[in-house]
């Protein structure tokens, strides 16, 4: 007993069993292979089934009939093996054939060659492309995965993109042979690849595949008749003209390939050293933890920075793949479009981030602290800033925050962030304020941040010592804790700022700030809402006066009216009225009375 | 170099002739083309005359009609075009020549040293 299939061979119907059926079909398929396109595969394969029906209907008496595989043993040995059909293009092509049967680059495409691999097939793939030897390529592989891991990235990278050269068509497109059928017949025989079972599944891609190719291939001939017949300049001028695109688009690619590469290599880097920074505590990180007041995890935060900047370098990447080898694997929509997924979610995380860091800061609060100087209206008040050897004294007053140890070896935050404000008070006695201030994310916890700012002063012999710095506890964070020191002097006092103050000093007075940054080293008497300085050198005063009556000048003096006249210049004093001449020179003193 | 590949170069070399020859005075169907070409020896599977009439066809010059047929799928009726006749003709006398050439060259005695 066995199966039949019913099969319409060139419109007419067929009871054939089924293996008999499976014979025809792969003999059919095998055929089919052995033609290109090119040489009218379609017409061929018709017409050759058209005379198989022919010779079963010649063997079938009725049509209750059943084809066995007797009778398609018969057909197969009056049509023929396979290879029988085979036409050697060589003694009927009228065109010599060598310019497309060497070994040229350009048809060679990029496959994976997993018939030679260790791992993926792309070194061998890559071997093959290149035209080297597998093993230099492998090299290079070692040499960049020492390369920070590099290597192993890009190696999958290509695993995943450059597709498998599973066809034997594709097998010898990877090799850069021209894909006829001689060549795959080599292949086969060569044991790369042998008819099984599967053959329908094969031949279909071999059978795609080698139209492909045969289209490729046929682009390339009439090429190579329109050169050598009819050749025309403007074809020449387009020759040229799509060879440097050409190029130029390769170059592209390159370039595309190499900076976006170098980009994701650097965001990997900056990912794990973040990132593992955060969770095993490198010391010297802690700033970034404390700059960090929106307390969102450190490795969320790079992990979603790193999406929003690979992902768009990750897709020029691809497309510079996809430029310079053409039959690169698609990534699959699936991919795409969760990566772009990724992508949008990574940049809301972000922002998210943003507002949160943002909002830490929405509040700035200050707490003051107030403390009475026996300090009166007859005091001299000398101000000091006092540095701890424990703090970098060297920088600016508004710069950042730094971690450093105090005295006791604790972790301590500090900042020089110390602003002196100087008041004129009618209190007989002095006053000093210490507010302090910071940001938080409501007023609470500004209040808590600003208070637990740690700020001493110390007054001794008429002279306040101030700290030039301000320390937090680290949990406190970066949320502009800041010290403002205000003065409240009673009127007639006097001050000496100390030079050391002049960092900590505004630039000019204003109002509510009597005592400026030029002020310091001198000493200034306090007046109502301002300051008077009474050591500073007097400046010098020229006058000039020059009316008819009156004349000031380097000369001397000279004054004219109708009762007198009086001049003091270099040869003495002259003074002339009505009635008494003065005269005071060399010579002495003249009175003239007229009594 | 094997033997089986000289003869079948030599005999499809000439059956391009073969085929435009038998189809000199009449239309035929591929059947009967073939068993002309059989009867003579010089097919000996039918699978290699179809690439070849493709191409002769596309090449311009055969052509070709279709013909129902009482006992099987509809059969491919080929025929000479003006091309193909002219061909042929220049393929008859480059025939004479080779087959005069080759007669010459094979009969003729190997010289006595």
């Amino acid at each position: 007993m066995n199966k039949t299939v019913n099969i319409n061979l060139a419109g007419i119907f067929f009871h054939i069993d089924e293996d008999a059926y499976l014979k025809l079909q792969r003999y059919l398929e095998a055929i089919k292979r052995s033609f290109t396109d090119t040489q009218g595969r379609s017409e061929i394969i018709a017409d050759i089934e058209a005379r198989i029906a022919e010779l079963f209907n010649e063997r079938v008496q009725n049509d209750k009939q059943v084809i066995r595989i007797t009778e398609v043993d018969e057909v197969i040995s009056v049509m023929g093996q396979p290879e029988d059909y085979l036409v050697d293009d060589e003694i009927f092509e009228d065109e010599p054939q060598a310019s497309y049967r060497t070994k040229s680059a350009t048809s060679r495409k990029l496959f994976r060659d997993t018939d030679n691999s260790y791992v993926g097939g792309v070194s061998s793939g890559l071997s093959h492309y290149f035209g080297v030897d597998a093993i230099w390529i492998r090299l290079a592989w070692i040499l960049l995965i020492f390369g920070a891991g590099t290597g192993i990235l890009l190696y999958i990278l290509l695993w995943i993109l450059v597709p498998e050269a599973k066809t034997t068509a594709e097998k010898i497109m990877m090799t850069g042979e021209p894909v006829n059928i001689s060549n795959i017949e080599k292949k086969i025989k060569d044991g790369f690849e042998t008819v099984t079972e599967t053959v329908g599944d094969v031949a279909k891609n071999v059978s795609d595949s080698v139209s492909n190719a045969a289209k490729n291939i046929d682009v390339k001939k009439t090429g190579n008749s329109i050169k050598s017949s009819s050749r025309s300049f403007f074809e020449t001028i387009g020759d040229i003209i799509m060879f440097f695109f050409k190029v130029f688009s390769k170059f592209i690619g390159v370039l595309l390939i190499i900076t976006s590469a170098a980009t994701l290599i650097a965001l990997i880097v900056a990912l794990f050293s973040v990132g593992i920074a955060d969770v095993i505590h490198i010391p010297g990180l802690d700033l970034v933890e404390i700059a960090n007041t929106g307390e969102t995890p450190i490795w969320l935060v790079s992990l979603c920075a790193f999406f929003a900047v690979g992902i768009p370098f990750f897709f020029l990447f691809y497309l510079g793949l996809k430029i310079l080898i053409n039959n690169l694997k698609s990534i699959g929509n699936l991919a795409k479009f969760s990566l772009l997924g990724l992508w949008i979610i990574s940049i809301i995380a972000l922002i998210i981030f943003g507002v949160r860091q943002a909002s830490e800061h929405a509040y700035e609060e200050s707490y003051t602290e107030k403390t009475e100087l026996p300090i009166t209206a007859k005091d001299t008040l000398t101000i000091k800033m006092v540095n701890n050897d424990n703090f970098n004294s060297d920088y600016g007053r508004h710069d950042n925050f730094k971690l450093a140890y105090n005295d006791n070896g604790d972790k301590v935050l500090y900042s020089a962030d110390i602003d002196i404000i100087v008041k004129s008070t009618t209190d007989s006695l002095a006053r000093v304020a210490i507010r302090k201030k910071a940001d938080g994310r409501d007023y609470d916890s500004a209040i808590e941040r600003a208070k637990n700012i740690n700020y001493n002063f110390d007054f001794k012999n008429n002279t306040l010592l101030l700290d030039s710095y301000l320390t937090t506890h680290p949990d406190n964070k970066f949320s502009d804790q800041e010290v403002d020191v205000v003065l409240y002097l009673p009127e007639s006092a006097v001050t000496y700022f100390n030079n050391s103050a002049k960092g900590h000093l505004d630039y000019r007075t204003y109002d509510g700030n009597i005592i400026s940054r030029d002020d310091t080293n001198h000493y200034m008497k306090i007046m109502f809402e301002d300051a008077e300085c009474l050591d500073c050198p007097e400046e010098n005063i020229k006058i000039k006066v020059n009316t008819p009556s009156v004349k000031i000048n380097d000369d001397g003096i000279e004054i004219h009216s109708n009762e007198g006249h009086l001049k003091i210049d270099k040869n003495g004093i002259k003074a002339e009225s009505e009635d008494v001449n003065l005269n005071i020179n060399a010579e002495g003193v003249e009175i003239d009375a007229e009594d | 170099m094997k033997i089986e590949n000289t003869k079948a170069q030599m005999r499809k070399g000439v059956l391009e002739f073969c085929i435009l020859s038998v189809l000199k005075d009449d239309d035929a169907y591929v059947a009967e083309i073939l068993s002309t070409l059989k009867d003579a020896k010089l097919l000996v599977v039918e699978g290699t005359i179809y690439p070849l009439l493709t191409r002769l066809k596309n090449a311009g010059l055969l052509n070709y009609r279709w013909e129902e047929s009482t006992s099987g799928p509809p059969r491919k009726y080929y025929g000479l075009t003006e091309t193909g006749k002219l061909f042929l003709k220049e393929l008859d006398t480059t025939w004479s020549e080779l087959h005069n050439a080759v007669t010459i060259v094979t009969s003729q005695k190997t010289p006595k040293k």
